[in-house]
């Protein structure tokens, strides 16, 4: 087996374990610490690689500079979608049916205004889509540096902001007791309206990485569900360095298993090792944070 | 974090009607009413359905059956849809078929085999339509080729490739790679490369584990006849690399990778939709430029639009290029689905293999019907099977010794100068064009 093969694949793996990780982010904070899982995630990443593909081609905006575009849209989308849960009283389990439906919502909203058809931003508009950056011989995806970049931001901002502020505070003593928080008057809405928010503005990133270097189409949602809930549920739900750590050994296990095996094996090696660190420790291969 | 004060299903079932209300309004900008409706409102239907219908207001003829207009078919089978209701639109403004108009409302398959199959039992038992057309992709087609013949309908359909698979005797394709797509088809491509003048010598094949683009560059399961990779090494080239991958596999970086590593003189890509597109993508990522490459069914808009997808080559039925337009018709097809494609937001618009393949469908269709004289499926069926029937693919010449196949009419065609263009046979091949490697 060839080293550089070797190393490329796991550098590759590496970085989209970062982009993994930033797509699970959101719905890792909403389930560990809402309580909902919600699906609708899937739509935002979708939404937020359209919304990119739509801006950065009809107005030649530089699709990095989306990123402040997006992130202030979703956190108000999602803050609004909370409302709407809050209103709703909506509990873990109805949130996954009323979430699916908002999916299917979405995706068809997406799919009538973009069309089934595929879509990529054109190379004039995008510069990155195959830019690298060389260590060695081993290439570095300028897309995916980001995504990783953004993803250990997330994780660290976002623990940091858990444990060291006000706010994190408060979302801890709410996911704990929302009567008694309540009582110290923590409004346990206004909490989660703030998370939600954050979780979604997480997903709409992903999809401004994901238009960096992909081919858009509606249905390309149904192709994160397996990859996305690993990364969650290996990392601990709630748990931001829990979701990175997972989503990172995900991309490695993937890339290097399908250079070692073939592609074919990459799926197979990903679920059998999430199988398997379930088996020992079930809620997860990190610690929960202390959401 | 919240308690819950009581059970609001109101809300809930109002939220899951309106999901299912707004999925099914949204999934298709026509109007997916049942074939039993379309064929109950007969005027109106046939208003709805053409831009000018024949003055007989006679009752129309309706074809039933299904399209992906939502699901991971749905890019392509959106060209399906034009041209489908492009090909209904002329043909009313002409007359209609037997004197009378003819409707056809796919119904949404969602890209799911038995969902096809559901509709077409549906349509033919329940709606009582007098016509079926077969949906798009492999998976569909085959479902309801079950459904067809158990019913006795004639089943033109346009885009299955399992070849070796379907064996009924009214079933009528227009993908015309023919019964042994796994051996004619590659050989079609490596002859394009010998007419280069510089064949490879070392070849890496790319597959996507797709039944039919296994069948591509295996064979039939089970079977020894060998396909892509063994005509190949028929040919003296060395086979450097053998990777198949997932459908829709989202990261590329290892497989281009191996493929660097590799080096191959041609790359052989049994890709379908984007999966050359994002290969290109990975493979310049890592600094490597492919000196060869083939795709056997990619999505032509974006692959042209792919670092460096120049060279690149495919396979084609039809291009809207000299020889296929000389003739005044073909032109005329051509430019109006570009027009009727750009209208429905499709962007790539060229009328090229995917919508000649569909509009050849429906001319084997109507040329059954106008032959037998009659909707009798056997007197149908009896006729396509023994008389030729032109269409915008070539002469095609029904043999039931080969299953209704009638040999590989596949083109070869290249991206030269950011354009698809027919390199071979020479025949068929854009003034100037040949093959580059």
């Amino acid at each position: 087996m060839d080293v550089d093969l070797l190393a490329q694949a796991a550098v590759s793996g590496l970085l989209i374990g970062g982009l993994y990780a930033t797509m699970a982010m959101g719905i890792s904070l909403s389930w560990g610490a809402l309580k909902i899982i919600n699906l609708a995630h899937f739509t935002f990443i979708l939404l937020g690689a359209y919304l990119t593909y739509q801006l950065t081609t009809t107005f030649g905006i530089d699709p990095f500079l989306m990123i402040v575009v997006v992130f202030p849209l979703f956190f108000v989308a999602g803050a609004l979608l909370q409302v709407f849960f809050e209103w709703a009283k909506v509990d873990e389990f109805r949130s996954l049916l009323i979430s699916f439906g908002l999916f299917i919502i979405f995706t068809s909203l997406v799919r009538t205004v973009w069309t089934a058809d595929f879509r990529r931003i054109s190379s004039e508009d995008n510069p990155y889509a195959s830019a690298s950056i060389f260590i060695g011989g081993v290439a570095l995806q300028v897309p995916l540096i980001a995504a990783f970049i953004a993803a250990v931001v997330i994780a660290v901002g976002t623990s940091l902001a858990l444990s060291h502020t006000h706010f994190g505070r408060a979302v801890r003593a709410v996911v704990q007791d929302a009567e008694m928080a309540r009582a110290f008057g923590i409004d346990p809405r206004r909490v989660a309206v703030i998370l939600s928010g954050l979780a979604t503005a997480y997903s709409g990133l992903a999809g401004v990485f994901i238009a960096m270097f992909q081919v858009l189409s509606p249905t390309m949602t149904f192709a994160w569900f397996g990859i996305v809930f690993s990364v969650v549920i290996l990392g601990g739900l709630g748990s931001p360095y829990g979701a990175l750590g997972a989503g990172i050994i995900v991309g490695v296990v993937a890339g290097v298993a399908s250079v070692v095996w073939g592609p074919l094996s990459a799926p197979l090696v990903t679920f059998l090792l999430l199988i398997a660190a379930l088996l020992f420790r079930p809620s997860g291969l990190f610690r929960r944070s202390p959401a | 974090m919240r308690r819950e004060r009581g059970i609001v299903p109101r809300f809930l079932i109002l939220l899951a009607v309106f999901a299912l209300v707004a999925a099914a309004c949204s999934s298709s900008d026509d109007t997916t009413t049942t074939a039993a409706a379309a064929a109950a409102t007969t005027t109106t239907a046939a208003e709805a359905a053409t831009t000018t219908t024949s003055e007989s207001s006679s009752e129309p003829i309706v074809v039933g059956g299904s399209l992906a207009l939502t699901g991971f078919l749905a890019p392509t089978a959106a060209i399906h849809k034009v041209a489908g209701d492009l090909f209904v639109e002329t043909l009313n403004e002409s007359g209609g078929l037997l004197g009378r108009p003819v409707v056809w409302e796919p119904l949404d398959d969602e890209s799911v085999p038995d969902q096809a199959a559901a509709i077409y039992e549906r349509v033919i038992s329940e709606d009582g339509v007098d016509l079926i057309m077969g949906p798009y992709g492999t998976g569909t087609i085959t479902a309801a080729m079950a459904v067809a013949e158990r019913e006795g309908f004639v089943y033109p359909h346009h885009t299955a490739s399992l070849t070796y698979v379907y064996t009924y005797a009214c079933h009528f394709p227009t993908w015309p790679t023919g019964i042994e797509t796994n051996i004619t088809n590659p050989n079609l491509v490596y002859d394009a490369l010998e007419e280069s003048g510089n064949p490879p010598e070392t070849i890496a094949f790319v597959m996507n584990e797709f039944p039919g683009t296994q069948y591509i560059g295996y064979g039939p399961p089970g079977s020894d006849a060998g396909g892509a990779i063994s005509e190949a090494e028929k040919r003296g080239w060395d086979v450097v690399a053998e990777i198949n991958f997932p459908t829709g596999t989202s990261d590329w970086a290892p497989i281009a990778a191996e493929i660097a590593a590799a080096d191959p003189d041609f790359i052989y890509v049994g890709a379908i939709g984007v999966d050359g597109t994002n290969l290109l993508v990975a493979l310049d990522a890592i600094g490597y430029v492919p000196r060869g490459h083939f795709y056997q069914w990619p999505a032509p808009g974006p692959l042209l639009g792919a670092p460096n997808s120049e060279g690149a080559f495919s396979v084609t039925t039809f291009e809207p290029h000299s020889p296929f337009t000389d003739a005044a018709e073909p032109a005329a097809i051509s430019e109006a689905f570009s027009t009727a494609a750009a209208a429905a937001g499709i962007p790539y618009t060229a009328f090229e293999a995917q919508a000649s393949v569909s509009w050849a469908a429906w001319q084997v269709l109507i040329a059954g019907v106008e032959g037998a004289g009659s909707l009798d499926q056997q007197e149908i069926c009896d006729w396509l099977i023994n008389n030729e029937v032109e269409t915008i693919i070539g002469t095609i010449d029904f043999d039931p010794a080969q299953q209704n196949y009638y040999g590989d009419l596949t083109k070869i065609k290249q991206i030269q100068n950011g354009q698809f263009v027919v390199v071979s046979p020479s025949e068929f091949a854009a003034p100037g064009a040949e093959p580059q490697l």
